[in-house]
């Protein structure tokens, strides 16, 4: 698989508005349990001003997937496309993705008996599981299939400012360049903060 | 005045359940993991977890688990089992309570340790249900692990300590190395069995408490949090003290059964019944043996 054909996921943190769209709209499209967040939006450097942004954060479909290498199951595969998914049915919810991983994606809803964990959950990039596609199981176990349906993920389709975005990982990086470039060129590329919803100080 | 000591009473409680709801490890200590992530500064326990158990801990498992019988194997076939003569006295070393304590810390054994290699080889079981039975098993025997060591750490404790017997003892590896009835230094216990104990109290203490963190997984030690010790940092340092303490204890383990079940002959009767063969004592705990004559004990 050539690296450019891998789907990546990108938050451009010069546009992020740290809004959370995107992580209710993930939770509400798949119909998560409380206490799973497969997308989480964070505020770095929150309250130093020139210096705050914000970032949505969820699974990165990495290569060469650390959570891939540890998993004593071998529960995971990996899309032709380079998303990252896994085997409900198979996995033990040992949670040696989650310490593997450089983002602490892996979730563990409180589910398993005696009210310990249950097998682990986390973000498909809206391409289901293992189970056939778009069959309730696999709506039941890994929420919806959109990209079977030609779909953008649907955090990446409701972001209102186009931050996060979805592509190839040529494309995304093109689309970005493109952003950078044409900064300060008439083109409104950074969001509409403080200054415009409050009215600026100066 | 009444009602703002009770608004503030409420910001305080507000904040209290916000607080608890509040994830150790997705909560706001998130960002800083991820900034953090095998950054100078940083522990690196998820680069040395990814890589330990990507590459290392199964083939050591499976090599403990495949080499340490092939060279018991070995020795049995060479050297063979120490036979005992059991016509004479019997002498009393191990009571009632002693063998019913060591009874139950040999069951959670027999649980713990095959249902960790079925997790630890969960792929070569086909994962699903089977492992993750076998994982439920692993932390209920847990419980009956605990109830067994602490008493079993305090009754033998007194005699574990290193002496100078065990010196001598390694020197001559117990005297397994041959089949000659000569007198083998060392007390009630000799240093292996020492090394059993110590590793599998004190190591057990350790398994116990790294396999308790991985069960409760989200929660906050403000003991460990005081050290800026992250909750993932603990979580993967638990994962690795606790499959590498894994590996030495199954070899011992494995030891033990040998040394148990084969290699002296009928010693497994003496803790059912809580007596050895006299001639054992006389050979394999020389020094105890002589210590009992003095007390004019037998
Ligand atoms: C050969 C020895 C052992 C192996 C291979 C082993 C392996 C494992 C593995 C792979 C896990 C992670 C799965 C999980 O967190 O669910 C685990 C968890 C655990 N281990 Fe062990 N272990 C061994 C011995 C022990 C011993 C001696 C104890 C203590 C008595 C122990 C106590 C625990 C506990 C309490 C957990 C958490 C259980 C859970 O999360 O369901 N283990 N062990
Ligand atoms: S779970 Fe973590 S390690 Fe695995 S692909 Fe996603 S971000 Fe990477
Ligand atoms: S929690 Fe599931 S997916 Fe993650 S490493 Fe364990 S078995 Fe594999």
């Amino acid at each position: 698989m050539s690296e450019s054909s891998r789907l990546k996921f990108y938050c451009d943190e010069n546009r992020c508005i740290g809004c959370d769209g995107c992580s209710v709209a993930c939770a509400e499209a798949h119909e998560l349990p409380s206490g799973v967040n497969r997308r989480k939006v964070v505020t770095l450097n929150e309250g130093i001003e020139g210096l705050e942004y914000s970032l949505s954060i969820a699974c990165m479909h990495c290569t060469d997937a650390p959570c891939e290498e540890v998993c004593p199951v071998d529960c995971f595969y990996i899309r032709e496309d380079g998303i990252v998914l896994h085997d409900k049915d198979i996995c033990i919810g040992c949670a040696y993705c989650l310490y593997a991983c450089p983002f602490g994606a892996p979730q563990f809803p409180q589910d398993g008996a005696f009210g310990t964990k249950g097998v682990m959950d986390k973000c498909t990039m809206c391409a289901g599981g293992p189970e056939e596609t778009n069959s309730h199981t696999e709506r039941e176990l890994y929420g919806q299939n959109r990209i079977s349906e030609g779909k953008v993920p649907v955090c990446a389709a409701m972001c209102s400012t186009k931050a996060l975005l979805v592509g190839d990982s040529n494309e995304v990086s093109n689309i970005y360049r493109e952003r950078v470039l044409s900064a300060g060129h008439g083109v409104k590329t950074q969001p509409y903060g403080w200054n415009v919803a409050y009215g600026s100080k100066k | 005045m009444k009602s703002k000591y009770i608004f503030i009473a409420l910001i305080a409680l507000t904040s209290l359940a916000f607080g608890a709801s509040d994830s150790a490890i997705w909560g706001k200590d998130l960002i800083a993991n991820i900034a953090g992530y095998d950054k100078e500064g940083s522990l690196h326990l998820g680069k040395y977890f990814t890589l330990l158990q990507s590459t290392y801990f199964k083939p050591l498992f499976f090599g403990v688990l495949v080499g340490v019988p092939a060279a018991f194997f070995i020795h049995y076939a060479v050297i063979g089992p120490m036979i005992f003569s059991h016509d004479r006295k019997k002498i009393y070393v191990f009571t009632l309570f002693n063998r019913v304590v060591h009874a139950i810390s040999a069951i959670s054994f027999m649980l713990i340790i095959p249902t960790g290699l079925v997790m630890m080889f969960g792929s070569f079981f086909g994962g699903g249900s089977f492992v993750r039975l076998c994982t439920e098993i692993h932390a209920i025997s847990t419980l009956l692990f605990i109830i067994s060591i602490v008493p079993m750490f305090f009754m033998w404790v007194r005699w574990m300590f290193i002496h100078i017997d065990d010196i001598k003892w390694l020197m001559i590896v117990g005297g397994y190395l041959n089949k000659d009835k000569k007198p083998v230094p060392a007390g009630r216990f000799n240093a292996g069995q020492k090394t059993w104990f110590w590793l599998a109290t004190l190591g057990g203490v350790l398994m116990i408490s790294t396999g308790t963190a991985m069960y409760f997984q989200d929660f906050k030690l403000e003991i460990i949090a005081s050290y800026g010790i992250s909750q993932i940092d603990l979580l993967r340092a638990s994962a690795i003290t606790h499959n590498a303490l894994g590996i030495g204890i199954l070899a011992l383990f494995l030891v033990h059964i040998y040394m148990s079940v084969f290699a002296i002959k009928g010693a497994i009767h003496s803790m059912i019944t809580g007596f050895k063969e006299e001639e054992e004592v006389e050979i394999l705990h020389s020094s105890f043996y002589k210590e009992l004559k003095e007390k004019k004990e037998i």
